[in-house]
C-alpha cells in the first residue's frame, strides 16, 4: 500500500476537485480512512450566486463554478453537484443562464439527499422543460423528448431492456400539460385541459401524473441499479462488477434512493483506496489540477480548447466518455495551456526543486520514468526562474498529472 | 488541356479508359457519356443539370469532371460547414421560377446575377470558380420535420438523423472515420477550431480539433537558440518513449502520436498564407490540404466557416460575400490540391444546418427555414440533383417543404465515395442520390 499523504491525495483527486495545498496540509499526517469520514461529514458549501443579467452571463455561469469548485473548500456536495449535472445535464445553448441557474441549486439541494426528490424536481424544472422539450407538450400531440431520455439517460439506460416504445408514448403523455411561462418570470405552469385526462398503463404500473410517471421509475429495479453504477463509476473510475452492483443497488434501494449512504457505501469499501490512477482526468480536471499546481487563475474559456465547459455538455448526454480526455487534440491543448502560465509560477526550491514541485502538484506516485524525464530537463536549462516554468510545464503535461 | 487538370490526373483518367486525348470538349463528353450510363435518377424532377440541357457546351466554360482515385482507401473528405443557416435560394437561384419573385420581393437575387443552368435555376454569379469548375448541387435538401432551433438543426446534423438530434450518441462523421480509418493513426477525423466538435464523436479512432497549425508551434520546432522552449519539447515528447502500464501506457502512446503529428504538420511550415485568402475558412482550408497531404491516417477534416450565414437582415448585403469567401477559399484550395497531386482523392461536401424562410422579412431578412441547397465538389459528376421545392406548395409555416433527407446526402456519400454501407453509419437505409460517382 502507498504512503498515507498518496492515499490523502487519490482521495482529494475524487472526493473533491484535486489536491489543492490548502487540502493537502489539512490532511497531512491524517489517515485515509480518516479524510474519507472528515469528507463526508463536511456541510455542503454555499457560494455566492454569479452576477447575471448582462450580456456576459453565457461566460459567467462557467466562470463562476470553475472558481468554486477551485475554492480549497469544495468538498464531496460539490463534486456530486457536477456529476449530476454531466448526468441529469442542462446546457446554455437551450436554456437561458437564468433557467439553468434556477435548474443549478435544484441539483445543489439534492446533490447527496433522494434521487426521486431529485427527479421530480428536475422533471418539472423549467431548464429541463426548455432542454427537452417538455414544454408546452400537450395530450394531443405529446413530446416523446422527456419520457424517452428520463429512462434512457437518468434513470434506466438504453441497454437495461427496462422500458419498450410503448412506456416512451405512455410517459409522454403523463408529462404533457407543462408549459413555462415566458411573460411571467418563467414560472412552470400545468395546464389540466392538455394534460391526460385518463391513466395509462406505464412500466407495469398505471400512471396519470408527470409525478405519478417519475414515481414509477424510481420504483423499477433497474432504477436503483443503473443509478448505483453511475454513481460508483464516476468515484471509482471502473464499472462495478456485477456482483458489486447488485450489493450497491440493494444499499441504494433499501435506502429509499437516498444518495448519502450509496456514497459512502462506495467510499467506505477498501476497493476505493485501492483505484488510483483507474482514470483519465476530465478536461475540467485538468484545469483545476494546473490551477491548483500554478497557484494562478487560468481563464475558463481554456476548457473550451479541453472540451468540458460547464454548462455546455455538447448533448443531452453530457460529456462522453473517459477515453475522450486521452486524445491527441486533449494532448496540444495541455501543451498550450501549461506552457502560456508557466512562466510566473513560483519559484522552486533551491536544493530539492524536484521534491518541491512534486509536493505542490500532490503527485506521490510518479513513475521512475517520469522522474528521468523532469531530472534530465533540470539540467537543460541555466537560471532558476526558467527552472520553474519548464519544471511546472512539464509536470502539468506528465501522464501521471492526466490521471485522476 | 485544361491548366487545373494534372497530369497525375490525366493519367488517372487515360487509365480510366477515356482516353488521352480527352481534353477540352472530348473530356466533357466522356463525362457525360459516364452519367448517362448511369442515369442519374432526378427524382422526378423534370429539372436537369447542365450536362443534358447543353449537350454541346462551350469547352471554355463547360466543368470539367475530376477523375476519382479508383482505390477507395485513398480517398479524402472535406466538409465546409456553412454554420448559422445558409439560404438555397440565393446560392442556387430558382431564377425562372415565378414564385421566387413574388415571395422575396426585397431580397430575391437578380437574373442578371445568376449563372443560368437551367431555364429555372442558376448558381450565383459570385459563385463563378466553384461554376466554371463543376459542382453537383444538391436541391431540397433539409428534414420532413424541420425544426427551427439552430441547436437542434445542428445537433441532427452532426449527428446524421434528419429527425432527431438525440439518437445517436456520436457524430456522422465519427462513425464515418470509424468505418473507414486507422486506429492506429494519431487522428482519422480532424474539425479546425477550438474544442472537439460533436459531428467527429467516434469509439474507434481517434478524432481532434485543433485550431490552427500554429497549436503545433508548442510541441515542436524550438532550436537552440530557445533553450527553455526546447527542453520542454524535448521532455514532453520524452514522456512518450517510457513505458508504464494502464492509462498512463494509453497516455504516453497518445503523446508518442501527438508528438508524431505535430511534427509531420511542423513540417509545412509554408510561407505566407499559401495564396489562400486570410478568413477563417480560407485558413481551414490551408490547414485542411496540409493534413491531407501527409501520410497520417487523416481521412476527413471539417472546416466550419464561421461567418454568419444567419442572414435575418440586410440580407442582399451580406450573402454575396458570404458566397465570394466560400468560392474564393474553394478556389485557392483547389489549387492548392492540384499543386499536391491530391485532386483526384479529395471531394468537398458543403452543410448547413437549415435554409431560410421563403418570405422574405420587413428587414430585408430571412429568418430560419427549411430545406437548403447542398454542394458536391471535387470528383463527382456536376449537375442538378434531387427536386427542387415547390415555391407555391408550401408548409404550415409557408415554408418550403424538403424532397430529401439530408441522411440521403450522408448515405450517397459515405457510399459512393468511400464504399461504406449507408446503414453502418445511419439509421434506417437511406435511398442514394443516383449518379453522383463514377
Amino acid at each position: 500500500m502507498a504512503d498515507d499523504i498518496a492515499l490523502t491525495a487519490h482521495v482529494l483527486r475524487r472526493l473533491t476537485f484535486g489536491t489543492h495545498p490548502a487540502r493537502i496540509a489539512q490532511f497531512d499526517g491524517s489517515a485515509p480512512t480518516d479524510v474519507i469520514e472528515q469528507l463526508l461529514a463536511e456541510e455542503p458549501l454555499q457560494p455566492e450566486p454569479p452576477e447575471l443579467g448582462s450580456d456576459d452571463d453565457y461566460g459567467k455561469m462557467p466562470e463562476w463554478w470553475l472558481q468554486v469548485m477551485c475554492s480549497p473548500e469544495a468538498g464531496l456536495h460539490e463534486r456530486m453537484v457536477w456529476m449530476w449535472h454531466g448526468l441529469i445535464t442542462t446546457g446554455l445553448e437551450k436554456a437561458y443562464p437564468a433557467l439553468v441557474f434556477r435548474q443549478h441549486k435544484v441539483l445543489r439541494e439534492h446533490a447527496l439527499g433522494n434521487f426521486r426528490s431529485l427527479l421530480q424536481a428536475i422533471t418539472v424544472d423549467a431548464a429541463m422543460l426548455y432542454w427537452l422539450d417538455g414544454s408546452g407538450s400537450t395530450i394531443e400531440a405529446p413530446n416523446e423528448n422527456y419520457s424517452r431520455e428520463v429512462m434512457e439517460l437518468f434513470a434506466f439506460g438504453r441497454e437495461s431492456g427496462a422500458y419498450t416504445e410503448a412506456d416512451v408514448r405512455a410517459g409522454s403523455k403523463a408529462f404533457a400539460g407543462y408549459w413555462v411561462d415566458g411573460d411571467n418570470n418563467d414560472e412552470v405552469m400545468f395546464d389540466s385541459d392538455s394534460a391526460l385526462q385518463e391513466p395509462v398503463e406505464f412500466l407495469g404500473t398505471t400512471v396519470q401524473t408527470a409525478e405519478d410517471a417519475i414515481d414509477a421509475v424510481c420504483d423499477h429495479p433497474e432504477c436503483a441499479r443503473y443509478i448505483a453504477g453511475k454513481v460508483y463509476r464516476h468515484l471509482v473510475g471502473t464499472d462495478a462488477d456485477g456482483d458489486r452492483l447488485d450489493q450497491l443497488a440493494a444499499v441504494f434501494a433499501d435506502g429509499g434512493l437516498e444518495i448519502r449512504p450509496l456514497v459512502e457505501a462506495i467510499v467506505r469499501d477498501p476497493s476505493f483506496l485501492e483505484a488510483r490512477h483507474t482514470r483519465p482526468r476530465s478536461g475540467l480536471e485538468w484545469l483545476i489540477a494546473v490551477r491548483h499546481l500554478y497557484d494562478m487563475d487560468i481563464e475558463w474559456y481554456y476548457l473550451d480548447e479541453l472540451g468540458q465547459v460547464p454548462f455546455n455538455p455538447p448533448n443531452v448526454a453530457g460529456w462522453p466518455g473517459d477515453n475522450r480526455w486521452l486524445s491527441a487534440g486533449a494532448d496540444l491543448t495541455k501543451a498550450h495551456v501549461a506552457s502560456d502560465y508557466a512562466w510566473d509560477t513560483a519559484t522552486l526550491d533551491e536544493d530539492d526543486p524536484l521534491g518541491d514541485l512534486l509536493r505542490r502538484a500532490g503527485q506521490f506516485e510518479i513513475s521512475e520514468a517520469t522522474i528521468a524525464v523532469l531530472h534530465d530537463a533540470i539540467d537543460a536549462v541555466e537560471s532558476r526562474r526558467d527552472l520553474s516554468t519548464l519544471l511546472h510545464a512539464l509536470l502539468a503535461c506528465s501522464p501521471e498529472f492526466s490521471l485522476a | 488541356m485544361p491548366a487545373s487538370v494534372s497530369r497525375r490526373e490525366l493519367m488517372k483518367w487515360a487509365s480510366a479508359g477515356a482516353g488521352a486525348a480527352a481534353v477540352g470538349g472530348a473530356t466533357w463528353l466522356v463525362g457525360r457519356d459516364d452519367a448517362d450510363r448511369n442515369s442519374p435518377d432526378i427524382a422526378g424532377s423534370n429539372e436537369t443539370g447542365p450536362r443534358d440541357t447543353s449537350p454541346t457546351p462551350p469547352t471554355d466554360t463547360a466543368p470539367v469532371p475530376v477523375a476519382a482515385n479508383g482505390d477507395l482507401g485513398q480517398r479524402l473528405l472535406v466538409v465546409v460547414e456553412m454554420d448559422g443557416g445558409n439560404d438555397g435560394m440565393s446560392t442556387l437561384v430558382p431564377y425562372g421560377m415565378g414564385a421566387y419573385y413574388d415571395l422575396r420581393q426585397r431580397t430575391a437575387v437578380s437574373e442578371t446575377d445568376v449563372l443560368q443552368w437551367t431555364d429555372e435555376v442558376g448558381l450565383h454569379s459570385k459563385l463563378a470558380n466553384i461554376n466554371r469548375r463543376g459542382a453537383a448541387v444538391v436541391q431540397g435538401v433539409g428534414s420532413s420535420a424541420p425544426d427551427g432551433s439552430h441547436f437542434e438543426m445542428q445537433a441532427r446534423w452532426w449527428s446524421g438523423d434528419p429527425m432527431n438530434g438525440r439518437s445517436f450518441d456520436t457524430g456522422f462523421l465519427g462513425r464515418l472515420a470509424d468505418a473507414i480509418g486507422d486506429p492506429a493513426a494519431a487522428a482519422v477525423a480532424v474539425s479546425v477550431g477550438s474544442g472537439s466538435h460533436p459531428a467527429l464523436l467516434s469509439k474507434k479512432v481517434g478524432t481532434l480539433a485543433i485550431p490552427n497549425a500554429d497549436a503545433i508551434g508548442y510541441i515542436v520546432g524550438a532550436n537552440e537558440d530557445d533553450p527553455l522552449r526546447l527542453a520542454f519539447q524535448r521532455g514532453y515528447a520524452a514522456f512518450g518513449d517510457a513505458r508504464g502500464g494502464g492509462h498512463e501506457e494509453l497516455l504516453r502512446a497518445v503523446r508518442a502520436q501527438t508528438v508524431q503529428f505535430a511534427g509531420a504538420i511542423g513540417e509545412f511550415d509554408e510561407e505566407g498564407d499559401g495564396g489562400y485568402p486570410g478568413s477563417s475558412l480560407g485558413q481551414g482550408l490551408r490547414l485542411a490540404a496540409q493534413l491531407l497531404s501527409i501520410d497520417l491516417g487523416v481521412r476527413i477534416v471539417h472546416v466550419p466557416m464561421n461567418e454568419d450565414f444567419d442572414t435575418h437582415d440586410d440580407h442582399p448585403g451580406r450573402h454575396p460575400a458570404l458566397l465570394e469567401s466560400l468560392d474564393n477559399s474553394l478556389e485557392a484550395f483547389f489549387v492548392d490540391l492540384e499543386a499536391r497531386g491530391l485532386s483526384d482523392r479529395v471531394l468537398v461536401m458543403t452543410t448547413s444546418e437549415f435554409g431560410r424562410t421563403a418570405h422574405d422579412n420587413a428587414s430585408a431578412g430571412l429568418d430560419h427555414g427549411t430545406a437548403s441547397v447542398a454542394m458536391l465538389m471535387g470528383p463527382v459528376n456536376p449537375g442538378l440533383y434531387g427536386e427542387h421545392p415547390s415555391l407555391t406548395d408550401l408548409d404550415e409555416n409557408s415554408d418550403v417543404i424538403a424532397t430529401m433527407g439530408f441522411d440521403q446526402y450522408y448515405a450517397s456519400v459515405a457510399e459512393g465515395w468511400f464504399g461504406v454501407p449507408a446503414g453502418d453509419v445511419l439509421s434506417g437505409s437511406p435511398e442514394l442520390i443516383e449518379g453522383l460517382f463514377g
